[in-house]
This record gives structure tokens, sequence and C-alpha cells, in this order.
């Protein structure tokens, strides 16, 4: 059964670039602009398998928004990673403290997306 | 459902998520003399894990994957 | 061009202007820190969108960006106005490459050095401190990737390490252990890595066990409860209180990133294989070994490595494998294999045989430096760890299909009759000649064939009339009147072929149904909308601003709303001609009762069509704020380079209009802001001078009075001066002496929208290029807006915009003259009178009358238009009179009669007929007929 991963950032370029790539390997992908809308859906039935965050986004950024799906019923194992830069190891540190899974360091090459999905994602 | 709970005997397959670790538990909890067949497993997560050592249920079948074997024997063995 | 580049593209222009309006805003509230965080998360996005691409010159520019923005967000740097230049510098450039980046698919190599530079500025910014620590940073990175070459000569290290660290390697399994030592003879780093996931680890979304199994080059591992376990009753599942630990024979860098988020529940120690050297099993029984031990010594000294093989072997075969003994011998056969050279650890092993006891490897390897030879294959720097750059992406730069304009060439046959034609005349009436006869040579009947048939002929009769060959228009006449009789195109075509030479008819047909010449008018797919400027795209409000709740918009593509844009357009005709086919139904077949059914068909369809014209108009509106967002960027930098002081205001950026309105405003608007910044707000001096605050203020401000919408631009500089314009205008020749002395105040400042006018005393680089104050005029009244001036000396001068909503749909009047409709667009009309030939005077050989006290010059449509006929008038000898307003004057245009007002939507000019002013645009009528629509300004 192929995983769900849900993909949450404003930018809609890095969207589509992560869900071409997650498509092409055989990911079924969810969107959400931001992290308002990523809990609607997730409150709405989506249960993604994984679900990847941007940190800085309008209205609700990562950080409030792993905090808010970990207080979900069923999402207290999911695992997600935060997409941050280079420059924001102290972003990864709080995103690890408020239950992310760890993170991916934009820009976010095919096979690396891949590699650490497996990683993080047993029986992908 | 990874978790096949028969009578006496829990079946796993492929992936058992950390979902199925509380079901687990609670089974074991009531089944003193339980089984574990684990020829179709290929991952388990370790909450599940956990409770399979606390418990210790007769393993009646171990996993086909030799990995995942050697790592189970030197968990689940008594040494 | 793939469509994630095209993503990004379009992302990145509005990443753009966002940075931009928010630099603006932190001008006036440096401290506020949300705009702060807003700018660097724009910055941020923007460089890590860029990292997907190859576009270094891009990516290095924004990272210089993000860091600096990164700086002075967490107060490292300090915000400043020369900041602010840069980076707006910064996001100009990456504007200019995602131009390129758009027409060509790739950025310049030239850049590069653009792209150093600003970098350098950026970085230049930051504070020397900030500067270092990224140094620093990239720096152990760098250090970091070295130590993946782990010298291999560091057993003896590895050695103390794994001793000391107490390792539980005996619990390893002996066949592990041997396979390890293989390995690391070979040269593999061995190292043991206990990983002790953290309590709440699960609600991380961890998989411990699963990570530790895919610990790359694992050779053996193990887990095991941390504490004893607890009555299954109070057990909690999700508490972990796993250790694993684990053998590695992979180089620690990769083992670091594979652990990287879990890097402070994992430590990790270097094993010397020799530490794995512990033989293990029953100490007692098995056969006598000494003879064994002094042979393999005298083996080992004679270096007969082969026999020892030999001898170990058969004492293995001679004892039981969970022997002590056992497990030695097989240690040696080991390190036979592996490495015979090494004569220390032989000698060890075979010591330890007769000892029974593990070699004690720190004594016997005191001093001992590993020979670099044994290890032909020192692991290359883990290579495959890195973190993979991101492929170029293809991007397939596709030509725009270029539209074929090919027109039919100007053929001898067409000239030989129209002598007086220049070939480009003759070129396009050939065009015009062909498409006419693919529209006669057309079989369908459509209820609307006669009003085809009609205006094909009205084409043709002008056809005849340029070419002056009107002798032949009663023939055409008659073949007309056939043609309709007999309700086909035949007639015509036939008159068609011998008027202009048959053979001419055939080739150009032939050369027709070979190219995408024009086709029929009647039957043509509408000519799409005029396409706006590159940058020009729908955006509606999309502002990550806007109200958190809500639907999402769209972003469509402007193609999409023009082609709706036209389909409705034709749906309008094609419902239109339903009042015709009911009209025949009663008229022709007689049936009433169709007919009445048709009608009420007629109103439903009408609502429907009217809604959804009405439904994509609003689609097609757009806030004003389009135009407006460009001008604080504009004010700042023109203010700054005339060395003045101007506070921007805008106000209803909400108001929204027609995008093609919107989008016309931004040259005339563009140009008022100028001329205010350049000759109407005075430097601070003068206004200190003058009593007024220093800093001069510039007010923009849109708002919607009924079906138009009011632009205002208001500033409070030094104004108009009448007399200056007047004595300006005379002195260009714009007024004469009576004039100058007679006119307002009021009309005197209207003169800067005369042509050539241009007030400035210096044409300075900004806004004055010979062009005034007519060119806004101009544009404004294209899009049937208009412009009113006020101004008062010494405190300022208040332009006022008012354009329509929208001008998708033009409400005409339709006009008859010498036998052809006109609309008139009815914005321009006053009204409509009849008036007694009687009543109309000849003053100084121009026609006038007097209407309700006022003298109306009159001209005829038909002189205007080059038409010889001469008005018409009706039955009690009156003429129609068309009164038009021409800015405050009226005019009465003197047709043949008046129709009724219909709503249309007017299709501009294409082709050879662009050119020609006197028509606004052309639409399609119920009946499939075209309609010309005048453009009365013009003609006149």
């Amino acid at each position: 059964m192929s995983k769900t991963i849900m993909i949450v950032d404003d930018s809609a370029t890095m969207v589509l670039s992560l869900k071409s790539t997650l498509e092409m390997n055989g990911f079924k992908v969810e969107t959400a602009g931001d992290g308002v809308q990523a809990l609607t859906k997730l409150k709405g039935g989506v249960k993604p398998d994984l679900i990847i965050t941007d940190i800085n986004m309008p209205n609700m950024g990562g950080l409030e928004l792993i905090k808010n799906v970990r207080a979900l019923p069923g999402f207290r194992f999911t695992p997600i990673l935060t997409l941050t830069t280079e420059s924001q190891a102290a972003k990864r540190d709080e995103g690890k403290k408020l239950g992310a899974t760890g993170w991916l360091v934009k820009p976010v090459s095919g096979p690396d997306l891949v590699k650490v999905i497996k990683q993080v994602l047993p029986g992908a | 459902m990874a978790i096949e709970y028969k009578k006496n005997l829990a079946v796993f397959h492929d992936v058992v998520s950390v979902e199925e670790a509380e079901a687990l538990l609670e089974w074991l909890q009531t089944k003193r003399t339980a089984k574990v067949d684990l020829t179709d497993c290929v991952h388990l997560h370790p909450a599940n894990l956990q409770v399979l050592m606390a418990a210790k249920p007769a393993i009646q079948a171990w996993p086909t994957d030799a990995g995942l074997s050697a790592w189970l024997e030197s968990a689940l063995v008594a040494r | 061009m793939n469509p994630l580049l095209e993503q990004f593209l379009s992302e990145a222009r509005d990443g753009l202007q966002d940075i931009g309006e928010k630099l603006m805003q932190l001008e006036n509230a440096p401290a506020d820190a949300g705009l702060m965080n807003e700018l660097f998360r724009l910055v941020h996005t923007l460089k890590g969108n860029s990292g997907l691409f190859d576009f270094p010159e891009m990516t290095r520019v924004l990272h210089a960006g993000e860091d600096l923005m990164d700086a002075v967000r967490n107060g490292q740097a300090a915000y400043s106005r020369k900041l602010a230049d840069r980076l707006l510098d910064a996001m100009d450039f990456i504007g200019m490459l995602c131009d390129e980046i758009e027409a060509d698919g790739v950025t310049g190599a030239a850049h590069a050095s653009v792209s150093v530079h600003l970098v350098k500025g950026l970085r230049q910014l930051m504070a020397r401190d900030e500067v270092a620590g990224i140094a620093e940073r990239h720096l152990a990175a760098g250090i970091t990737d070295d130590t993946s070459a782990i010298p291999a000569a560091e057993t003896a290290a590895s050695l103390a390490a794994s001793l000391a660290a107490d390792l539980p390697l005996a619990t390893i399994p002996e066949p592990a252990r041997l396979e390890a030592y293989r390995r690391a003879s070979a040269g593999e780093p061995l190292h043991w890595l206990l990983y002790t996931p953290s309590e709440q680890c699960f609600y991380q979304g961890d998989d411990p066990f699963f990570l530790a199994r895919q610990t790359p080059e694992l050779l053996w591992g193990g887990i095991e409860a941390r504490t004893p376990w607890p009555p299954l009753a109070d057990l909690d599942a999700y508490c972990c209180v796993l250790d694993i630990h684990l053998l590695s024979a992979a180089p620690r860098i990769l083992l670091e990133e594979q652990y990287r988020y879990v890097a402070d529940q994992m430590t990790l120690t270097p094993v010397s294989r020799f530490a794995l050297v512990l033989p293990q099993g029953d100490a007692n029984g098995g056969p006598v070994y000494d003879d064994f031990v002094s042979d393999a010594r005298n083996l080992l000294a004679a270096g007969d490595l082969a026999g020892l093989a030999r001898n170990a072997g058969t004492m293995l075969e001679l004892s039981s494998p969970d022997l002590w003994i056992a497990s030695a011998l097989r240690w040696l056969r080991l390190v036979l294999e592996t490495e015979p050279e090494n004569r220390v650890v032989l000698d060890a092993l075979v010591d330890s045989l007769s000892s029974l006891n593990a070699p004690d490897w720190t004594a016997v390897l005191a001093g001992w430096v590993e020979p670099r030879a044994t290890h032909p294959a020192d692991p290359p720097p883990g290579h495959d760890h890195r973190p993979l750059t991101a492929a170029p992406i293809e991007s397939i730069h596709e030509d725009r299909p270029r539209v074929d304009e090919s027109q039919v060439s100007g053929d001898d046959g067409v000239r030989s009759v129209l002598p007086i034609l220049t070939t480009a005349e003759a070129e396009a009436l050939a065009a015009i000649l062909a498409s006419q006869r693919e529209i006669l040579a057309l079989t369908d009947t459509p209820t609307w064939l006669p009003g085809r048939l009609k205006a094909a002929a009205a084409v043709l009769s002008a056809c005849l009339r340029v070419s002056g060959a009107t002798d032949a228009r009663p023939a055409l006449e008659r073949a007309t009147a056939t043609a309709l009789a007999e309700n086909t195109g035949a007639a015509l075509l036939a008159w068609l072929d011998g008027q202009f030479s048959s053979s001419t008819s055939s080739d150009t047909r032939a050369k027709e149904e070979a190219s995408t010449a024009p086709v029929a008018i009647a039957a043509d797919p509408p000519q799409p909308w005029p396409q706006p400027e590159a940058e020009s795209e729908v955006k509606f409000g999309r502002r990550a601003e806007d109200a958190i709740a809500g639907p999402k918009s769209l972003k469509v593509d402007q193609a999409k709303i023009d082609r709706l844009m036209n389909l409705i357009g034709e749906m309008v005709v094609a419902k239109n001609a339903l009042p015709y086919l009911a009209g025949r139904a009663e008229t022709v077949f007689g049936v009433r009762e169709l007919s009445r059914d048709i009608k009420g068909h007629h109103a439903v369809i009408n609502r429907i069509a009217e809604e959804m014209q009405d439904a994509i108009m609003q689609v097609r509106m757009m806030p004003v704020s389009f135009v407006f967002q460009r001008f604080p960027r504009l004010v700042r930098d023109i203010s700054r380079k005339l060395g003045k002081e101007v506070n921007l205001v805008l106000e209803g950026e909400d108001t929204e209009a027609d995008k093609n309105i919107i989008e016309a405003l931004g040259d005339p608007l563009m140009h008022i802001v100028r001329n205010s910044l350049d000759h109407g707000i005075e430097s601070p001096e003068i206004r200190r001078a003058a009593g007024k605050p220093a800093a001069g203020t510039l007010l923009l401000r849109a708002a919607q009075e009924s079906d138009r919408v009011v632009i205002q631009i208001r500033d409070d500089g030094k104004g108009i001066d009448p007399e200056t314009i007047k004595r300006k205008a005379y002195a260009k020749g714009l007024i004469d002496e009576a004039t100058l002395e007679r006119i307002s105040d009021q009309e005197a400042v209207n003169l800067v929208f005369a042509a050539g006018f241009s007030t400035a005393e210096q044409v300075s680089d900004l806004s004055g290029r010979g062009v005034g104050m007519d060119v806004v005029r101009t544009a404004v009244e294209k899009v049937n807006g208009t412009v009113a001036l006020t101004s008062e000396r010494g405190r300022g001068t208040h332009l006022s915009l008012s354009v329509p909503l929208s001008m998708a749909v033009t409400n005409v009047m339709i006009v008859v003259s010498d036998g052809q409709l006109f609309g008139v667009p009815m914005d321009s009309v006053v009204e409509t009178v009849r008036v007694p030939r009687a009543a109309i005077r000849t003053i100084k050989r121009s026609l006038a009358t007097v209407l309700r006290g006022r003298i109306v010059p009159l001209k005829s449509i038909n002189a205007l238009l080059g038409l010889a006929a001469p008005p018409r008038s009706n039955a009690d000898d009156e003429l129609a009179v068309l009164v038009v307003r021409l800015g405050d004057e009226s005019v009465g245009l003197l047709v043949d009669d008046f129709r009724e007002t219909l709503d249309i939507i007017l299709k501009p000019m294409t082709g050879v007929l662009s050119g020609i002013p006197a028509y606004a645009g052309s639409a399609l009528m119920g009946d499939g007929s075209v309609l010309m629509v005048l453009n009365v300004r013009e003609i006149l």
C-alpha cells in the first residue's frame, strides 16, 4: 500500500518540487499552504504516514503546527520532518523538542528526500 | 491489521506499527501462555518489541528475514 | 518551460514584490519585529526555491540577503537605509535574472561578477563577529568532511579507546567478530555504537529499531532493556527503555549522518580489530596442544605459514567447536589468512594457545604501528553521504508558437485590375478579397446567412470604392440581390470571380488553404484580447496578509480568462440570433407558437448569459494596488535622487476595476507621479521658506463612484502657475494673442494637456522627455476615461482620473448612413434629434444648427468617413442629428437614421484594420453581420 505524505509549505514552488519527486517515487501526496490548512486537513480525516513541514509560514508556522499535530488523536507517533535551511540549526532543535522526528535541509534533492523518507518510514 | 490474533497465537505480518503495541500488550496481559509467530514479519516498531521482551511469550517461529531475526534473537532469547 | 520553473518564476515575482513592499514599510517602522520576520521569511523562501534550480548567481545573492536579514532579525546588524538600498538592488538583480530565465531558460554567465559585488555589499553590513561565526560554521562543516578519511594507523589509539570503554564486545557472536576482523584488516574502520533512545522518542515519530537496522555496514546489533521489566500490568509500551548497540564497519561520518536526528542519544567508540580477538568456549578438554604450539612456533620462525595453517586446520577438525581452544584456532586461521605478514599478532595468538588466555593486546601492540602496506584499501572519503546538490532541472525552452502572419501577397490579377493602388494596399485588398471568397464559399446555411451575405457585399462594395471601380457597383448590387434571394453565396462568388480575375481566385484560394491567412470574419474564432505585458499576471488578491480563512484564490493563466471572455462574447452573439429565428418562425413558416417558445427560451438564455458575463467580468477585476504598489519604491528612489522629501500616501488600493483598465492606468499614473515629484513638490529648503513642512505629501487615492473608478493624485507642491502656462503656450503657438488675453486661469492650466506642451524649464531625465500631459490624456481617453486637473498656486496640484470599471461590454447606438450600419459608443452620445433641413445654416462653409440656444456644429458622417453620398432626410425633410460630446464641446453628426442601442462585446481591430483609427473596433451582431464601431473622437 502506498504511503501518504503531507507537504506543508507556503511556497508553491517548494510544494510542487517535493510533490513531483514523491509522486514519482510512488507516494501519495497531500499538500497544505500553511499550518492552519494542514491542521484543518488532518482534522478532516487526512491521515498521512509522514508530514513534511516548512518552518516559516504565514498564519501558522511549522513549529506551532508540530505542537498542534502532536496533540491530535491519531498523530502521536506520526513522523514529522521539518524543512530548514543550513542556517536554521536552532529551529531544527526546537522542532525536535516539540516533537519533530528530524529535518530536511533545503534545497532537498530528489534522492536525498527519498533516502530520508525511507529512513523514517518503515515499509516505504 | 499487521497482528492477527488467533486463539492463543499472535501472528505478525509485514510492518507492525507503533499503534499496535497497546493492543498487543493488552492481549498478552490476558494470555499468559501466548505464542508468537513472526514468520512474515519484516519489521516491528520497538514499542511492540518492548512488549514482547517484557511479556516473554514463546516464539513459535522466527522471521524469515534473517537480519530482523538476528536482531530479535539478541533481544528475545534469554542468555 | 517546465511547470516547476514556471511556478518558481511566478512565485519569485510575487516574492520580490512583497520584499520591496516590506522594505518600504520598514523604512517607516524600522523596529517592527513582525515586519522583519516577514521580510526574512520572504527572502528565505525565495532562496530555498532558487536552490531547486541551477541558478548559482541567484542563490548566492539570496543567500547573502537571507544571512543579512537573519542578522538584522536577531539584532546582530542594524537596519539602515543603506541596507534597504542594497537589498533592493539585490532584489532588482534577482528580478532581472527571473526575466532572463523566463526568456532564455538560463541565466547568463556574465552576472557572476555582479552577484559577487552584491554579495559583498550585503555581507559588509553584517557585524564582523556574525560573519566570522558563519565562516566558522562553514569551516567546521569542512573539517567534519575531512575526518571521514580516518588514518588507518590509528589502531593503537582505537584499541586503547575500545579497551578503556569496556565494551561488551564478548557478547558479539564469534562469526560476527571474525567477519568484523576480516573487514577491519582490509582497512575498514570499526565502530561500536550505543544508541539509547530517549523515553519519549516514540512521541517524536522515532522508530529507533528501524533506524538501527539501517545502520550502514552493520556487522552485528543487539537490543537490551535498560532496566528490569516491570510486571506486565505496569508496562508502558510507549515509554522507550531499550538500549541498542551495534558494530559497524562504516566510517564515522556515515554513522553520524545516519544518526543525525538523534546525535544526543548515541555514542560512537572506535574499535580496534584486535579487541575482537576474544576466543570463547569451554577451557577444559580436547586434545593436547603442547606439540601443536611448539610446532607452530617453529613453523612461524621458518616462515612456513602454509604449514601452520594446515596444522591449525587439522587441530580444528580434532577439536570440538565449542572449546575455547577451537575458538582460538579459528582466530589464528583468520589472521593467517588475512594478514600473514603480521608476525606480532600471529606470535601473540600462538602464545595464547599455550596459555589458554586471550592475548593482552595492549601489551602485545605497545609501540606497534600498523603497517600501511596491509591496508591497501583505505576507505575512500565517504562521498555518498554528502548532500547531493540539486541536479539542474532541464528546462525545455520551447519556441513560442509564432503567429503566422502570412498574408496573401499582392498578386498580379488584383493589381492589374487596380492599377492605382500601392503594392501594400493591393496586398491588403487581395487578403480581404480572399477572406470574402472564403466566407461566400461556406456551404452551411445558418439563420444569419443573410447577414453574412450582406456583410460580404458591403465589404466588396467598399473594395470597389477604394479601387475606384465604382462603375461595377450595379453588378454587385444585382449579385447581392440574387444571393439573398437564393440564400447562398454563389451569385456573389461568381461576381467576385468575374470582377477580380478568376485565375487569381483559384490561385489565391490554393494559397489560402495552405496558409493560416485570416479566415472569414463571421466564422472567425474571435481574436484574443491584447495580451498584457509579461509581468502583469492576474492576481486576485492572493497576498499573504489577506484574511486567514475563506476560500483560497486561484491563480489563473491570463489566456484562459481571455478565452472565457471570448466565449461569452460568442455566446451573447449566438443568443442574439434567437429573436431572428423567432421572427423567421413566425413570418416565414407561420408557426406563432414556436416563435413564442423560442422567445421564451431566449429570455432564459439571455438572463444566464448576462449573469455569466457578469461573473466573468468579476474574475477579470483586479485591485488598483496592482499599479499602486510600484509607487512606494518609485517615489522613494526619485525623491532621493532629487534631494526631496516626500511622504507617499496610498488610499483605496482595494478598489477594483477590469484588468485592462487597471493596466492602462499604469503609465499615465507613473507619468503624473513623476511630474509631481519633478515639478510639483519643492526641495525641503524652498518648502521651509514657504512655511510648509519640509517633507511634501503625495496622495494617491482610488475610489469607486457608481460604474467608474476615480483616481486622485494630489500633491502639496508649488502648483501650476497659469501665467507661466499662458506665456509658454503663446510662445509655442498653441494659443493666439486673443486667447491669451481672454482665457481663465483654469483654462490656462488645462493647456498642459495640449499636445506638444511641456512645462519643464529643463528636461530632466526623470519625467520630461519632451512628453507632456497630452500623453496622459490620450492614454486615459483610450480606455474611455477622463482627466481633470486643478491647481492652486503655492498649494499644490490635484489630478483626477475617471475610468470605467470595465470596458469589456460597450453600450452602442446603431446609426445608419449610406446604407451601412455603424455603432457609436453611448458614453459619447448626448442626444438624438431630428432637425428640419431649413434649420441648418452654413457658417463659414461649415454646417451648424441651434439646439436649445446653443450653436452646435454639424458634420456629415459620410463626409467624415469618405463616403460620397449626401445625408438623407426623412419624409418630413428632417435630418437625423446624433449629438456627441467631444471634451466640453458638443458636435452634431449628420446620419441617415437612428436604430436601437445594443450591448456589444467590442473587439479591437486587428491586422490591416488596426491601423485605421476611425474605428474603435468591431462587434458581431445577432444576425451574423459585422458592426463597425466608430471612434468618434478620431473621426472628428
